[in-house]
């Protein structure tokens, strides 16, 4: 598309093609994943019909996906103790749990990406603290996010704060460093032509050195958002008290297998969609980056 | 003095290290105002970091470079550089990649546009302003590089082997480009190749260097008038001469890479 925006006029009857192309295509890649999809499903059923998955332990779409009322019932945004009804029981009870999670990978997302990408321009531009910080931070990036979880705690008690800090901590140490290597990996010649130019210190970094490195640290952040929604739901199993993670916990608990698919069901589609959102504000965003360098899908 | 004046230069690569590389040794070099003078060498003899001197982005290990007389310290638009690669910014459209200087010069956004645009009539991108550089070809490109260093009014053009990623067909029709433009602005240029070819094409003076540590081998003035016809007996006899030149210097690098 880009190649022929230039050419007016005589390419001006050829946009409705590639227009209906544009559209197959997408039906195309829609068509194999419902049956990528569709394959599973109709495996798991088969071993349902053929008696080898138990359906109290393994119950296959059509029994967890049959009675919505039923399992709807136990989702209550405000959190929800083991066993007792609860005042959930609507669409819109659901709705209200994933957003709680959501909101809380959203919000550690974003203080961990500007947190860690103002830390990592600090310890390139500032000698000092670099040589105090990142011996630091290389030491802790290993440790596991889910260790995190009783500093957490013990921190900030039981509620969002936990959450959101297990979901910072989870890119937090990544992004740093991965803000280094970008920033290393500034092409030299951008700096000194911009030096050149006559741009100072803060304009080489605002306007050659940021718009270089935000597209490699989009991609970090993209590669690292199934990380941050692994660590939220084991902040909210154990230390929130509502969400999705406490809604699989309970169902653990109570021996809902059924419940446990659904809500499966329901993270896998949320964590889709919060991808799908990343890849768009990538592209809108990031326009210089060709769509063939933005990943998958 | 007018122009750039390069006197006694050395620089040293990692002078504290263990393995301090001399790049250029004790080399003086004038260039007058509005000249074209080519530097010619093998790979790796020093000619870049003389640029780099000159544009002010590396400290000469002794030795002084004076520009209108005042001393090289510090890059300036006024010695504007140009690379192998283009080093457009891909996430500016070419027209903003032209005027990346002028807007951080500052002024006003419509005569900067006017600018712009009329520098990018010139060098042949008039219809190219809204792309991105990753849309163009290297050719084209390499002119919007052009463009962007024109836009700093630059006295002296600084290049470190401009057309040396081009084809040949392209190469040639930058190099008609390049006088164009040299002879309207006024500017001096600097330009380092190892091509005889383009040498012989655009230099006033062509300054060949010795393998590294670079030093001035020979002077060869060119007073043909361009367009030059690289194949009259003339310029065959000069290029004859510098082939010799070079082919020591070569050998020598040769025969230094492999004792290392």
């Amino acid at each position: 598309m880009s190649d022929n925006t230039v050419q007016t006029g005589a390419m001006a009857p050829k946009r409705k093609p590639v227009f209906a192309a544009k559209w197959l295509a997408m039906a195309q890649s829609v068509g194999w994943a419902m049956l990528s999809i569709g394959l599973f499903v109709a495996f798991w059923e088969f071993a349902w019909w053929r008696g080898w998955a138990n359906p109290l332990l393994l119950p296959p779409p059509h029994i967890f996906l049959a009675n919505l009322a039923d399992q709807v019932r136990f989702f209550d945004p405000n959190g929800q103790r083991i066993g007792a009804l609860s005042e959930g029981g609507s669409i819109w009870s659901v709705l209200g749990v994933i957003g709680w999670s959501s909101m809380r990978v959203f919000v550690g997302l974003l203080i961990g990406f500007a947190a860690s990408v103002i830390v990592g321009v600090g310890i390139r531009y500032f000698n000092i603290f670099g040589k105090l910080t990142l011996p630091l931070i290389t030491m802790l990036a290993p440790i596991s996010p889910v260790a995190w979880l009783p500093v957490a705690i013990f921190v900030f008690g039981i509620g969002n704060p936990p959450a959101i800090f297990l979901v910072f901590i989870s890119i937090f140490f990544v992004m740093v460093l991965a803000t280094l290597s970008q920033i290393d990996a500034v092409p030299k010649h951008y700096i000194q032509l911009a030096r050149v130019m006559g741009a100072s210190k803060r304009q080489i970094f605002l306007r050659v050195i940021l718009p270089a490195i935000l597209p490699g640290l989009f991609v970090t952040l993209r590669m690292n958002l199934f990380g941050a929604w692994m660590v939220v739901l084991i902040a909210e199993a154990v230390g929130v008290g509502s969400g999705l993670g406490q809604v699989t916990m309970m169902a653990r608990n109570t021996f809902n297998a059924s419940l446990v698919f659904f809500t499966m069901t329901l993270i896998g589609l949320t964590g889709f969609l919060f991808d799908q959102a990343l890849r768009l504000i990538q592209r809108k965003v990031l326009w210089w980056i060709g769509p063939s360098n933005i990943g998958a899908l | 003095m007018l122009g750039l004046s390069i006197a006694n230069v050395s620089k040293v690569w990692n002078p504290d290290g263990p393995n301090p590389v001399p790049a250029v040794t004790n080399l003086t070099l004038d260039v007058a105002l509005g000249e074209f003078v080519v530097l010619l060498g093998p790979s790796g003899c020093g000619k870049s970091s003389l640029l780099y001197i000159v544009a002010g982005l590396e400290d000469a290990t002794s030795g002084s470079v004076t520009f209108d007389g005042l001393p090289v310290t510090q890059p300036s638009p006024e010695r504007s550089l140009i690379f192998q690669e283009a080093s457009l910014f891909p996430w500016l459209s070419v027209r903003d990649n032209v005027g990346f200087g002028l807007s951080i010069k500052g002024g006003q956004p419509g005569a900067r546009k006017d600018k712009v645009d009329a520098l990018l009539r010139m060098v042949g991108l008039g219809g190219a302003g809204d792309r991105r550089p990753d849309e163009l070809s290297g050719g084209m490109r390499q002119r919007a590089a052009l463009a962007r260093a024109l836009a700093m009014d630059p006295k002296v053009l600084l290049m470190d082997e401009p057309f040396a990623a081009l084809d040949i067909q392209t190469r040639a029709r930058m190099q008609d480009h390049l006088l164009t433009i040299w002879r309207a602005s006024g500017a001096s240029v600097l330009l380092v190749t190892h091509s005889i070819d383009e040498a012989l094409a655009l230099a006033d003076r062509i300054v060949v260097f010795t393998a590294r540590p670079g030093q001035i081998k020979a002077e060869i003035t060119v007073e043909t008038p361009r367009p030059r016809d690289l194949r009259s007996p003339e310029m065959i006899d000069l290029a004859r001469r510098c082939e010799a030149l070079l082919a020591e210097e070569v050998t020598k690098a040769f025969k230094e890479q492999e004792l290392l």
